[in-house]
Parts: structure tokens; C-alpha cells; sequence
């Protein structure tokens, strides 16, 4: 191929070609399977493409892993300020006194209950309503993940029932519906199921759709 | 937060939109899980972006800030990593800039080169062939003009658009289109002995 000048005798350049594979944008693009300099020009310029490939493996397996310590350092360092949300009054026992919870630490509570299920876990996690107003009805929003296999059914009931049972002890929260929306299934055993994953009970069908 | 933290693996599988939809509700530990997986990613792009290692940690600390205060504007839950990517190429770009001021132009180019240093071990029997085609391609990226270099990265490492990169480093995206394939035609050229 000919590097030396910019454009080929074909009157099409480098950067077209570069730009071509990138967007899939060409002005002629019936040019192209039969020009001899273009085709190794795009040749070059996708070899070089899989020596990038190459160097991105080689530099991410320099980097480390996420697990590694240079990670945890950085972690260490981020001191990530909390979100509390809405602050929501709970009944104090004196007059006078004022007692708050935060939606933040029940929106905690909520994905803790659902990550004790097994093979499954909490999203996006919402309160939907006048949670300051002690008494106005409340509609939680959760989104979950369920490891396939499990029965998606009974296992939304359950996760109802057992998130409305710790509202009712740890909050005052008027509850009018509890929607569990099944946002993914997963795929266990992608690469190693992690321990939390594989204590559930063997299921029926294990095969993949 | 309340209600103990899970362990650390407790995540692996779990999608990368379910954990920012949680990490914007504030929940740390999910959080922390999409920085592990895309952390290494971050920092490979961060280190060929500035040519220093120390740096690009400290790149990576500033794009996770940056990323957790931030997270309630990302539309897309499932496009997070590509988010965070693009998030590190801006933040590497204004360390690079921050360190223009203060830093000659000579000890920027040498810290680039230093970076090229040895590969990384792997299949004995290529590991000699790729490593110096590695190391090859590694001095030929470190020999380009820094905007053409970092067109090539964040295009390569970060995957984005033209139009992204465009407004990254505050360019057209003509002159992104130029400065990528006058980056390659040198890289190509570079590398033909090595094909």
C-alpha cells in the first residue's frame, strides 16, 4: 500500500478508508471491492486494528484486577459522601421530640431482604409517595435480578411478603402496594458461579433456553 | 448505609445496569462492585492517556468522585461502563492539561516512554514475537503527535464515538476524523514489518 501521500491514484485517501470502518460511511462505496489500492489500504488499516485489539488485552492485563490492592487503595480513598434521601418522621414517645428515619436506610433495608434471597438481587429501589407525611400511603418500587431457574412467580410473592414484614417492623410506613418488577434473569455460571449463587436448590431445568 | 455489606464476589454475576440503578439509589457496595469490574479498563486507558502510572490512579480516583456525585444523570443504567470510560478520558485529558503548566514538554514525552516499558509475561512460545510487536507498537504510539495519540486511545481503549471524543478534547469532529486516520496511516506504516 502507498503511505507516502495521502490520497491513492484512485483519488480515495487513508482517512476515507479509516473513516469507513469506523462509520460504514463511504462516498462510492461500489469502489471499494474492486480498487486494489483501497482494499489494501483497508487490509492495513484493520490489521492495525487487531494489533490495537492486542495492545488493550495486554495493557488490561498489566492494569490488574479490580480485586488487586491498587483498587482497594482507591476505594479507600473515595470517602463517597451518602445519600440520605427524604427524611421520614417516626412516632416519638415523648411529645416534643422528633424522630426521622432516612429513605436511604430503607431503601437499604429493602435490598438487604431481597439480596437474602438466594440467587437474586435488589436494583433501582423506589418510595413512591408522601413518605413525610406520617400515614400517606406508600408504594415501594423495586427492581430485581433472579438467577434462571428460579420460579419468578413464587419468588416475587415471597420477596412481597417478606419486604412488607420488615417495613412493618423497622418503619411506620403506611404501605399501600409493594411492586416487584423482574428486571433480568441471569445466567448463573457464566465463569465460575460465585458462592453466593450456588447455594440455591438444584432446579429442574438447568439448560439455557 | 444499614444492613451488612455483602461480600465482595456477592456481585459478580449481577448486570451493570441493576448496580447503577442501586449505586444512584446510594448504595455503595454496588458501587464499588462497578468500580472493581471496570476499574482495570479505566486504568489501562488512564495509564496510554497520560503516560504515567501514578497518574492515571490518580485519574481513576477522580473519575470514580466524579462518577458516584453524577450517577442520578446517567440515562442509560446499562451503559455505565461506556459512561465511566468517557468520564475517564475527560478527566485524564485535564491531567494532562493541569500538567502542561507545570511540567516541560520533555518530561511528558519521557514518562510516555516509560511507560512502554516490558510486557507482561503470557504464552511462552509468542510471547517473545508479540511482546516485541508489542513493544513495537507500544514506542510507535509513544512517537505520535499527543492529539493524534489521544484520538487513537480513546477510540481504541475508551470506544467512543467520533463525537465523543470531539468533545472530550473540545475539537470538531473533521478534526477528530483527521487526526484518527493520520494516526493510523503512521501506525500502520510503523507496524508492516510486523505483520
Amino acid at each position: 500500500m502507498s503511505t507516502s501521500g495521502d490520497t491513492f491514484e484512485c483519488g480515495h485517501s487513508l482517512e476515507q478508508l479509516s473513516n469507513y470502518l469506523d462509520t460504514g460511511e463511504f462516498s462510492d462505496p461500489g469502489h471499494l471491492p474492486d480498487c486494489p489500492e483501497c482494499q489494501a489500504g483497508l487490509a492495513s488499516l484493520r490489521r492495525l486494528g487487531e494489533l490495537g485489539d492486542e495492545l488493550v488485552t495486554a495493557d488490561l492485563a498489566a492494569a490488574g484486577n479490580g480485586t488487586d490492592d491498587w483498587m482497594q487503595s482507591i476505594l479507600d480513598n473515595l470517602r463517597l459522601e451518602l445519600r440520605p434521601g427524604r427524611d421520614i418522621p417516626v412516632h416519638a414517645g415523648t411529645a416534643g421530640d422528633i424522630l426521622t428515619e432516612t429513605e436511604g436506610s430503607i431503601s437499604a433495608l429493602i435490598r438487604s431482604v431481597t439480596d437474602s434471597h438466594p440467587g437474586t438481587a435488589a436494583g433501582k429501589c423506589r418510595l413512591d409517595g408522601d413518605v413525610g407525611t406520617p400515614g400517606a400511603p406508600v408504594t415501594v418500587r423495586v427492581d430485581v435480578a433472579v438467577v434462571f431457574g428460579h420460579p419468578l412467580e413464587e419468588r416475587a410473592a415471597a420477596l412481597r411478603r417478606d419486604i412488607a414484614a420488615a417495613l412493618a417492623r423497622h418503619t411506620e410506613l403506611n404501605i399501600a402496594a409493594i411492586d416487584v418488577t423482574v428486571a433480568d434473569v441471569l445466567e448463573p455460571r457464566l465463569q465460575g458461579a460465585p458462592a453466593a449463587w450456588t447455594s440455591r436448590p438444584p432446579q429442574p431445568s438447568e439448560e439455557t433456553p | 448505609m444499614t444492613g451488612s455489606p455483602p461480600a465482595p464476589d456477592h456481585f459478580d454475576l449481577v448486570p451493570d445496569a441493576l448496580l447503577a440503578g442501586r449505586a444512584a439509589d446510594g448504595d455503595t457496595a454496588a458501587f464499588e462492585a462497578l468500580a472493581r469490574r471496570h476499574g482495570p479498563l479505566m486504568r489501562a486507558s488512564a495509564r496510554r492517556l497520560t503516560g504515567s502510572l501514578a497518574d492515571a490512579d490518580d485519574v481513576v480516583q477522580e473519575s470514580l468522585v466524579q462518577a458516584w456525585k453524577q450517577l442520578n444523570t446517567l440515562r442509560d443504567p446499562a451503559a455505565v461502563k461506556g459512561w465511566l470510560l468517557r468520564i475517564t478520558g475527560s478527566r485524564s485529558i485535564d491531567h494532562l492539561r493541569r500538567r502542561k503548566n507545570h511540567t516541560a514538554l520533555g518530561t511528558v514525552e519521557d514518562s510516555v516512554a516509560a511507560v512502554s516499558g516490558p510486557a507482561e509475561g503470557g504464552n511462552p512460545e509468542s510471547a517473545a514475537l508479540n511482546g516485541s510487536r508489542m513493544e513495537a507498537l507500544k514506542a510507535a504510539l509513544a512517537a505520535l503527535p499527543e492529539e493524534q495519540r489521544r484520538c487513537w486511545v480513546l477510540k481504541q481503549f475508551n470506544d467512543q464515538s467520533y463525537e465523543e471524543i470531539a468533545q472530550t478534547l473540545n475539537i470538531s469532529t473533521a478534526s477528530v476524523r483527521g487526526r484518527l486516520a493520520r494516526a493510523r496511516v503512521t501506525l500502520a506504516r510503523e507496524m508492516e514489518g510486523w505483520q
